[in-house]
């Protein structure tokens, strides 16, 4: 693979951009692998990358029945923070959040890593004291956050209006190295380094079926047939409970439909990330100008990745009022991702019954910011049996009752 | 939210047709358009025309009178003025009318949003003085304007009628550059028994060109290399026929090369679509009666296929008997009964269609548009980067959106998805159905975040109550 740099840039400058090489390799897939990664999304890559890169396991397949960076890798609102209320969680978002300050020099590949802060708004007393609470914590995980006064907020938001009727704002959790990235290039920039590692990704491939003998994975089936495996490592999201059942277990996970919208582009006017918790809604401004708003999951269950039209009233009913000026901004477009909601709000990255299946799941409405810590620990998990990062998120915290309550943190906005 | 029987997209032809049809055998219909009058783009205006508008614009036009009259005569809730930016499950549809939005719910839905023109992307079809021969009918129609020193350029039948009309208005335009040759004629000649059964249709299309031919209207054919020149707007249009090289300078370019159906809404809500290759379009899967592979989803005129207005017309009539039928307000023999002269007169006017659209097939320039010409106007991408983010690994449309952002302006994809899927599936080898359409998102046009905010407020009547 031939480095990207700026001298690369000059130089294909000067030759109409003819020779870039592709940054993938489509291969057919080989009859077996050490490891299979069901799932070219972020996680998926980023878990294939660091088996390779930290543990030199290479041999290795990821396989996506669309193509890679498709799914809700390509449909998040591409924000990036980790102030969570939790140890367990603040540890692996947190890990997150470092990765992806350097991953651009480690991939070799721009993903825009944008640290422009992220402001929570508080808007009910309520959540004044939450947020205070969740500072006091993050002090004392290291995560660097703070809670800001209206006044403050104002400063950082000028286009904010704090006084509206319904929902004032009161106060802010403020992490000034939280932000956003360019989402496609996430999965694209894993994806290079996988390829050139010599990995395979296998894409417009279905798994069809999990392959087992006395109780242990020994390989998928597949659209273009059985591929073979001793070790499977499951990061599908919203399908998860697709692949489980193929695999023969089940899992404490609900799908539903989270939801997004983005405005015609406008000159900038917003350079943080504000989320807004209490009315289900998040903005913040692309690199092209467009207003990315957020907004909260459906009440039921579904596969459609369309959302329904109610919630997205609701978010820009309230956000037209904390955001005046954006009211008579065109919506060019709206879709949805297909999310895995755990009963605490928190992930699952485990082992199964089923010997050689690994799964990691559950990032709810959040998952993008956890890419790069959730496959550095799912890959120490797949490779070693045991991760620290990972420990606490085990399946069989549903069983025991040690839940680890992010409910507050991750509800529904992210 | 107001309740309806049948819910009907567009109020041309199809649309009219199947909401009178409906109405008489006793289901509720609302039918919404975007327009202030019925009539569609084929009929747009129709209701109000002068006589000497009718005059110029010819007999075939005022034939929409029939349908305006019954319309307004019948109890469809005509719901005018709305755009239509969403539809779901259930059915519910979103629209915008008099800048509130609201929605109206309904047991069955007919799309009956018409055809587009193919986009027609040559060098230079960007500058300001280029649109297309329809949009130069949409000014003659609703205001009386007709472009002055104007070329028209492309193929089909609609390039005679708008030429003819120009005469007829006093204005006509400078040349046609059409681009189907003498091979394409031949080649449709095999079609000629279909045509001759059509013969109605040929005789019109011969009487255009001699009306043209009158009025001394140059005409060249198997024209290639068009291009548009112009600094800040077009000044001429260059193009290659008959083994010379020729520039006409104009005010005005007019470009066609006939129409593919608007398949937003059905694509939105996840219709299934087939490539046509006699069309060179996705199309739709249909039964006889128009019905969806969604139960109660029906599509009718041409967003089912190009056929033209007065198949158009009858399918929206067979739909409605269908809906009628699946509403329990009409038995099936009843059904069969009136939908049998109907069928019969279907496929006379289809017999012509095989000729027509193989005797002015789209240009192939533009199907394979040069690596500068850009393709998806609003995003500002060109033909070449699609073309190198095939090369890179890119296996669809959708996945070139992220590459280019292709497709995710304020059309949505609507001008530039075929082009993108035609250079895809040239680049990569794969079919266009293996290549695939963009996914369509809802707002199928864009709505204000106010509007969106209202629309619980408001509830969902039409601001009019009309």
């Amino acid at each position: 693979m031939r480095r990207y740099s700026a001298f690369a840039i000059a130089r294909e400058a000067a030759r109409y951009h003819q020779g870039w090489e592709r940054a993938w390799a489509s291969p057919e897939p080989k009859k077996s692998y050490d490891a299979i990664i069901v799932g070219a999304g972020g996680h998926g890559l980023a878990t294939a990358f660091y088996l390779g890169k930290n543990f030199g396991i290479t041999n290795v397949a990821v396989i996506e029945k669309g193509w890679l960076g498709g799914g809700n890798t390509g449909r998040n609102t591409t924000i990036i923070r980790s102030n969570y209320l939790q140890d367990a969680s603040a540890a692996i978002y947190e890990k997150a959040r470092g990765l992806y300050e350097t991953m651009s020099q480690d991939l070799n590949y721009n993903v825009m890593f944008s640290p422009r802060g992220v402001i929570m708004l508080a808007q009910t007393h309520h959540e004044v004291r939450g947020y205070q609470r969740t500072a006091h914590a993050n002090a004392l995980q290291g995560v660097k956050t703070e809670f800001i006064s209206p006044a403050r907020v104002k400063e950082i938001v000028p286009i904010i209006n704090l006084d509206g009727p319904r929902y004032p704002v009161l106060g802010g959790l403020w992490q000034a190295r939280g932000g956003t990235a360019r989402h496609d290039a996430v999965a694209w920039g894993y994806a290079r380094a996988c390829s050139d590692m010599g990995m395979d990704i296998i894409q417009k491939t279905e798994v069809t079926g999990v392959r087992k003998e006395n109780g242990a994975v020994v390989g998928v089936e597949t659209s273009r047939g059985f591929i073979g495996t001793k070790k499977l490592g499951i990061v599908v999201a919203g399908h998860s409970g697709v692949l489980a059942d193929m695999a023969g277990f089940r899992l404490p996970i609900e799908s539903v439909a989270l939801q997004a919208l983005v405005s015609e582009p406008i000159k900038p006017c917003m350079d943080c990330v504000v989320m807004a918790n209490t009315v289900h809604g998040y903005m913040s401004q692309s690199d092209k100008g467009e207003m990315v708003i957020g907004g909260g999951a459906d009440g039921y269950n579904n596969y459609t990745q369309r959302g329904s039209f109610h919630h997205i009233e609701e978010t820009v009913r309230a956000l037209v009022e904390t955001f005046p000026m954006i009211s008579r901004l065109k919506q060019l477009r709206q879709w949805g991702g297909i999310v895995d909601m755990t009963g605490d709000r928190s992930p699952i990255l485990s082992k199964t019954p089923v010997e050689g299946v690994f799964i990691n799941c559950g990032w709810g409405t959040g998952g993008f910011k956890a890419i790069p810590g959730s496959g550095w620990g799912f890959a120490e998990l797949m490779a070693r049996g045991y991760s620290p990062l990972t420990a606490e998120f085990g399946l069989n915290r549903f069983k025991e009752g040690r839940f680890i309550d992010e409910s507050v943190a991750a509800g529904v906005a992210h | 939210m107001a309740e309806f029987d049948l819910a009907i997209i567009g109020a041309g032809p199809a649309g009219m047709a199947a909401a009178v049809t409906a109405d008489k055998a006793g289901l509720r219909v609302a039918l919404l358009d975007e327009q202030p009058r019925p009539g569609g783009q084929i009929y747009r205006n129709v209701s109000q025309a002068s006589a000497d508008r009718v005059r110029v614009l010819g007999a075939d036009y005022a034939l929409g009178r029939g349908l305006t009259t019954a319309l307004a005569e019948s109890g469809v809730q005509h719901i005018h003025g709305a755009v239509v930016w969403a539809i779901e499950d259930g059915f519910r549809l979103s629209y915008t009318a008099n800048g509130t939005a609201a929605q109206v719910s309904a047991r069955r839905v007919l799309i009956a949003t018409g055809a587009l023109e193919r986009p027609l992307p040559i060098p230079g079809w960007t500058l300001p003085g280029v649109m297309t021969a329809g949009a130069a009918q949409i000014l003659l129609k609703g205001s009386g304007i007709v472009p002055r020193q104007a070329v028209l350029a492309g193929s089909g039948p609609l390039i005679y009628l708008v030429a003819a009309q120009m005469v007829r208005a006093g204005v006509p335009p400078l040349a046609l550059v059409e681009t189907q040759s003498t091979r394409d004629m031949i080649g449709a000649l095999r079609h000629m028994p279909g045509a001759l059964r059509g013969w109605r249709g040929l005789a019109k299309g011969l009487g255009l060109i001699r009306e043209l031919r009158r009025a001394g209207v140059k005409r060249f054919t198997g024209a290639d290399r068009l291009k548009v020149e112009g600094m800040d707007r077009a000044e001429a249009l260059c193009f290659r026929a008959g083994g010379e090289d020729h520039r006409i300078a104009c005010e005005t370019v007019l470009l066609h090369h006939g129409v593919v159906p608007n398949t937003q809404v059905a694509r939105s809500i996840g219709v299934s679509h087939r490539w046509s290759s006699a069309q060179q379009t996705f199309t739709p899967v249909l039964d006889a009666w128009g019905g969806t592979d969604r139960p109660g989803l029906f599509i009718a005129g041409d967003g089912a296929g190009i056929s033209g207005a007065m198949v158009a017309e009858i399918a929206g009539r067979l739909a409605a008997l269908k809906l009628a039928e699946e509403a329990g307000h009409l038995g099936i023999s009843e059904r069969d009964r009136r939908a049998a002269p109907l069928l019969r007169a279907r496929a006379r006017e289809l017999a012509i269609r095989p000729f027509l659209d193989a005797a002015y097939p789209p240009y192939p320039g533009a199907l394979r548009p040069d690596d500068d010409t850009l393709i998806c106007r609003c995003e500002e991408v060109t033909a070449g980067e699609i073309r190198q983010t095939a090369t890179l690994g890119c296996l669809g449309p959708n996945q070139a959106k992220s590459f280019t952002r292709a497709g995710m302006g304020p059309c949505q994809g609507r001008y530039c998805g075929l082009t993108v899927t035609a250079i895809l599936s040239q680049t990569t080898g794969q079919s266009p159905d293996e290549t695939g359409y963009y996914r369509i998102r809802p707002p199928l046009k864009p709505v204000t975040l106010a509007e969106l905010a209202a629309m619980a407020e408001t509830g969902a009547t039409n601001p009019e109550g009309e």
